[in-house]
């Protein structure tokens, strides 16, 4: 193989070589996984609320992505207008703050903050509020 | 016009449409406004009659059901210590015969507040019902709340609070100013203020809260049949603080 290297003059070879630097981690990270033994999770990333619930305040997926702006609403009506009855879906109106998430997500550290943790997020509500 | 000037006019107009509509987008599309239109609180004026006659000489149980209502921070320490209610006595220093008044002093929730007039993120100001609040979201701990004040009602967070006693209720962290915020959390849901709870369990029932603009409230006879007077009238803040018998 060296030999047949030795035919291209020093260029190509120095090409040669970093195509192979590059292709031989891609190479393993393909294969490894194939090999790899499916370990099975033992714990779940975000602790399910009680299933005795339903669903959220509003739908999951609305939740996932707006959770916050959600929050900023409720915090701006209570705490600008005295205002603690919000409409937060269906036209209801519902008393619903910081307080009521953890009546259902009761652990912040197994849910909250897993998911904070994991896009690097600190939001600094906890010195305030209470949520074990 | 030439073929080159249209497609060059064309395209600049083309550009600045859709970028127009795009930042049209980006400032609609921000779905938390809020306007609390429908909120209880409007046309309301919150205020507080507190009866100096009726109040006890020694007796600390506004002060102490304060605290541990709104998660007071209380360090131990004169430099640090927040009060949302202070008692102080009141002497004739010329005068010995007069007797000695306990006064209680708090927020008096002015009807041109002087500390949110200064506050430069409105984190302090006046809601619809007068009562003159803290937004602790967006406080900054300037501090020009605290100067502003003339009845030395409001204080700075060195410290948190340690003992969490009221746990539906947010204590602050170090870096917040505060003042007493007439228990709305709890005069919203039906409740009256700690301290008022207070002093009716000792069956001194010195303060009233309640809505100055309705005249069947307790707090509008209150007014209407006794001579009040109001702290500092002279600096035109308006307090809505009325004592009796001061
Ligand atoms: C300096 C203390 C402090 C911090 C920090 C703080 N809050 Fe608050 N918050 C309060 C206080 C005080 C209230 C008023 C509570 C009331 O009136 O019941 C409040 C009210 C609220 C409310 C509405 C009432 C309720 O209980 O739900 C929401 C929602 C809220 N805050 C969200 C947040 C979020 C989200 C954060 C973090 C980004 C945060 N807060 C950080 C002090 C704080
Ligand atoms: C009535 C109980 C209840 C309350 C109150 C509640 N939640 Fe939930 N929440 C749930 C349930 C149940 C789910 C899971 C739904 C699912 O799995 O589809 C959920 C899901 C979520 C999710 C998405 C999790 C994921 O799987 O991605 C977020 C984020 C969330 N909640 C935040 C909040 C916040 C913030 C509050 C406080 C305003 C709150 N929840 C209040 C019951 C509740
Ligand atoms: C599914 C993952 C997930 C879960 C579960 C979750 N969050 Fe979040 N949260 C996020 C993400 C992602 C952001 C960042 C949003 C952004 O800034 O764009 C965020 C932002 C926030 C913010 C705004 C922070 C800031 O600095 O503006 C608050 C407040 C918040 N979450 C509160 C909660 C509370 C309370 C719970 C638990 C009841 C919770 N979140 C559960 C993913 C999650």
């Amino acid at each position: 193989m060296f030999k047949k290297l030795q035919q291209y003059d020093k260029g190509t070879r120095y090409v040669a070589l970093v195509v192979l630097v590059i292709l031989i981690p891609l190479a393993y990270s393909i294969v490894k996984p194939i090999f790899a033994h499916n370990d099975p999770i033992t714990e779940v990333f975000l602790e399910k609320p009680d299933p005795s619930h339903t669903s959220c305040v509003r739908d999951t997926t609305y939740m996932r992505l707006h959770h916050w702006e959600l929050l900023t609403k409720i915090r701006e009506e209570v705490v600008r207008y005295g205002n603690r009855t919000i409409e937060i879906r269906d036209g209801k109106k519902e008393a619903i703050g910081l307080n009521d998430c953890r009546n259902c997500h009761t652990s912040r550290e197994r849910f909250c903050d897993r998911c904070h943790n994991a896009v690097n997020l600190y939001p600094e509500c906890w010195g305030c509020h209470y949520y074990p | 016009m030439n073929r080159r000037e249209f497609l060059e006019a064309g395209g600049g107009i083309l550009f600045a449409g859709v970028s127009c509509a795009y930042a049209g987008h980006l400032l609609t599309s921000y779905a938390t406004k809020t306007t609390g239109e429908d909120s209880p609180a409007f046309g309301k004026k919150m205020g507080m009659v507190i009866d100096v006659n009726k109040c006890r000489k020694g007796c600390t149980e506004c002060l102490k059901a304060c605290k541990a209502e709104n998660n007071i921070a209380q360090p131990g320490d004169s430099r640090w210590d927040v009060h949302w209610i202070r008692k102080v006595t009141l002497k004739d220093k010329n005068n010995t015969n007069v007797p000695e008044k306990p006064v209680v002093l708090l927020c008096n929730h002015c009807d041109k507040p002087p500390c949110a007039q200064v506050c430069p993120v409105q984190a302090t100001f006046k809601r619809p019902d007068g009562i003159v609040i803290v937004d602790y979201h967006r406080c900054i701990g300037c501090r020009y709340c605290v100067i502003a004040c003339p009845y030395n009602a409001r204080y700075f967070n060195f410290k948190e609070a340690e003992v969490w006693s009221n746990k539906g209720y947010p204590r602050r962290t170090h870096g917040v100013a505060e003042a007493c915020n007439l228990c709305a959390h709890r005069l919203e849901i039906g409740d009256v203020p700690a301290c008022v709870v207070a002093c009716q369990n000792i069956g001194a029932g010195a303060i009233t809260v309640g809505d100055m603009n309705d005249p069947e409230s307790d707090i509008s006879k209150l007014i209407a049949n006794n001579s009040t007077k109001r702290i500092r009238m002279d600096l035109g803040t308006e307090p809505k603080v009325h004592y009796i018998g001061l």
